[in-house]
């Protein structure tokens, strides 16, 4: 129940704030909360609208949820997203539910990187999963420039992936899969042995070391979970919105998975609602940029500002239980 | 080709001088025990005060930044790698956003840059004093290794981590002011790059040292200088390709040292 009251009040500040930030530079605070609904749950479109996007916010909320449950810090989501397009887009030939294995399979390797650098030289993942991303990031740039530009030539991106997303009442049928892996996701964590000794890891390395847990192996086995689920959310966007990449495929779905994760204080089930609240909040932010002239990075800030209001709130909890 | 190489050098010193200063500010906080991932946003920060207040100005949008995550950090004791975090999604927010809506003329450029041989010359002499030779940073050092030793010989631990976090905001308000001001006329959204995500990787390879700090700041600066005049040269090597230079070679730094280093024992906690 605490909990839930904190996830509200957090989100409730970022809208507030929002709507104060927008205020400073002379716009009407009310006008741009009026936008923001109606971009978002205003219309069947908007509404559509939010789905769509909470699709690859709750997938790479779930590759973070499930990589800091083990204890291990997955910044990387957004180049394991990246390389999970790549891939797709690879073998969307062969069909949706080979480019879908491509994709998970090369965002779990791309998150294997990191983790395998921890174990044999301690690097730690924080930061190799940082340049990663930026790896990522300029291979995608070549790729979409080079081997993989469009046949004409014409524009910096690919053809059109050779395989598409059936759709489901106007939106694309990774809405389901990305339900079903959150409950998966759930599953693992709270009912399989596997779930016990990932988050025993977690919360107690050394603990789950002399419960006769294999510490070293379990993050590597997590890192792969967590990869896979940022890589699956990669080739959805692919093959269900963008159909094409480009140098801007990812656009911050990685690092707003880091939100959603907190703010469902890393629990797969309310992720699903925080990805739906960030999903609102992207395309209301989309609806100010095109009415209002508002930068959509507004979004970003109110990602991060939810964040800060997590984090405050519940250290500042344990403090006081302490 | 070897002389296009030959003439990158002199551009690398003035080109890795936010790096540099990010990289000798992280190198004092982390002697203090904490990992500041926001790092990136302080030089951002720091680059759009620049480009609306000057040198200042850009301080003044570090210290900002230093503040909000000493609060959250120092004193609430939360997360500093989900406050680092979101640190820098906050910056990244709020600086695109504000900078549309103020639409303000670019800053002009610094007349003379003066900061470039205070951060290659005068900052490591300083920090090299300032960490080994004095009681405030023998306390300062010890805070990061034994946190609670600091605490029973009756020293604030917290004290010296501001003071830490206030050497960083100066120093990495100064370099996003650099970058701002001297290496680019202006701000622009996210231009610091991932500058200090590799900050953070060189303090490593650089084994919390401000010679090692000033060696890893040197090797990554020729590096992209390099990188440059190769594309300069157009010898068909792909462009897109070079720009993730950097980040293997500094993926490549940390596979080849940070099995061999130590770092301050209390780092993190």
């Amino acid at each position: 129940m605490k909990q839930i009251a904190l996830a509200a009040l957090a989100a409730f500040i970022a809208i507030a704030l929002l709507a104060l930030a927008a205020g400073a530079f002379g716009h009407s605070p009310s006008a741009v909360l009026a936008i923001l609904f109606e971009g978002s749950v205003g219309s069947s479109f908007a509404v559509r609208e939010t789905i769509i996007k909470s699709i690859p916010l709750l997938l790479t909320g779930l590759c973070v949820v499930i990589a800091f449950r083990a204890g291990v810090w997955n910044i990387g989501a957004e180049g394991q997203f990246i390389v999970g397009g790549l891939a797709a887009m690879l073998a969307a030939r062969y069909g949706v539910a080979a480019s879908f294995l491509a994709a998970a399979i090369a965002g779990a390797l791309w998150a294997s990187i990191a983790s395998l650098m921890r174990l044999w030289r301690g690097a730690p993942e924080v930061l190799t999963t940082i340049l990663l991303n930026f790896i990522a990031i300029h291979l995608l740039g070549w790729c979409v420039n080079g081997p993989l530009r469009e046949a004409s030539g014409r524009y910096p991106q690919t053809d059109l992936a050779m395989a598409t997303l059936p759709r489901l009442g106007g939106v694309h049928f990774g809405s389901v899969l990305a339900l079903i892996a959150a409950i998966v996701s759930w599953w693992m964590l709270y009912r399989t042995t596997e779930g016990l000794r990932l988050r025993a890891t977690g919360f107690n390395p050394a603990a789950a070391k002399f419960a006769g847990i294999n510490v070293a192996a379990q993050i590597v086995r997590a890192m792969a979970y967590s990869g896979a689920l940022a890589g699956l959310a990669g080739g959805i966007e692919l093959l269900g919105v963008t159909h094409r990449l480009f140098e801007r495929f990812a656009s911050g779905y990685g690092y707003a998975g880091i939100a959603v994760a907190l703010l469902a204080q890393l629990h797969p089930i309310a992720a699903i609602a925080a990805a739906l609240f960030f999903g609102a909040l992207s395309s209301g932010a989309g609806e100010l940029q095109r009415s209002a002239n508002i930068s959509a990075t507004i979004a970003t800030f109110g990602q991060a500002v939810v964040l800060l209001a997590v984090v405050a709130f519940t250290s500042r909890w344990r403090k006081r239980d302490a | 080709m070897l002389d296009a190489l030959l003439q990158a050098i002199p551009l690398a010193v003035v080109a890795s001088v936010p790096l540099l200063l990010a990289v000798q500010g992280e190198l004092v906080v982390q002697r203090s025990g904490i990992i500041n991932l926001g790092l990136e946003g302080m030089l951002l920060a720091g680059a759009f005060g620049a480009a609306l207040g000057g040198v200042a100005g850009g301080i003044a949008g570090a210290v900002i930044v230093a503040l909000i995550f000493g609060w959250l950090v120092i004193v609430l004791g939360a997360d500093q790698i989900v406050t680092g975090t979101a640190i820098n999604l906050l910056v990244l927010g709020i600086t695109g956003f504000a900078w549309r809506e103020l639409s303000v003329a670019q800053p002009p450029r610094l007349a003379s840059d003066l900061i470039t041989p205070f951060a290659w010359i005068i900052v490591p002499l300083i920090l090299a004093v300032v960490l080994w030779n004095t009681t405030l940073g023998l306390r300062l050092r010890a805070t990061g290794e034994n946190a609670e030793a600091v605490r029973a010989a009756g020293v604030s631990t917290a004290l010296h981590r501001w003071i830490a976090l206030a050497i960083e905001a100066v120093l990495a308000g100064l370099g996003g002011a650099h970058l701002a001001l001297v290496l680019s006329s202006g701000f622009a959204e996210n231009m610091t790059a991932g500058r200090g995500y590799i900050a953070l990787a060189v303090v490593i390879f650089g084994r919390w040292n401000v010679r090692g700090a000033l060696l890893g700041s040197a090797i990554f600066g020729l590096a992209v200088a390099f990188q440059y005049a190769l594309q300069a040269a157009n010898k068909g090597v792909p462009y897109h390709l070079l720009l993730a230079a950097p980040y293997v070679v500094t993926l490549l730094l940390l596979f080849g040292v940070a099995g061999k280093v130590r770092a301050p024992e209390g780092l993190g906690r």
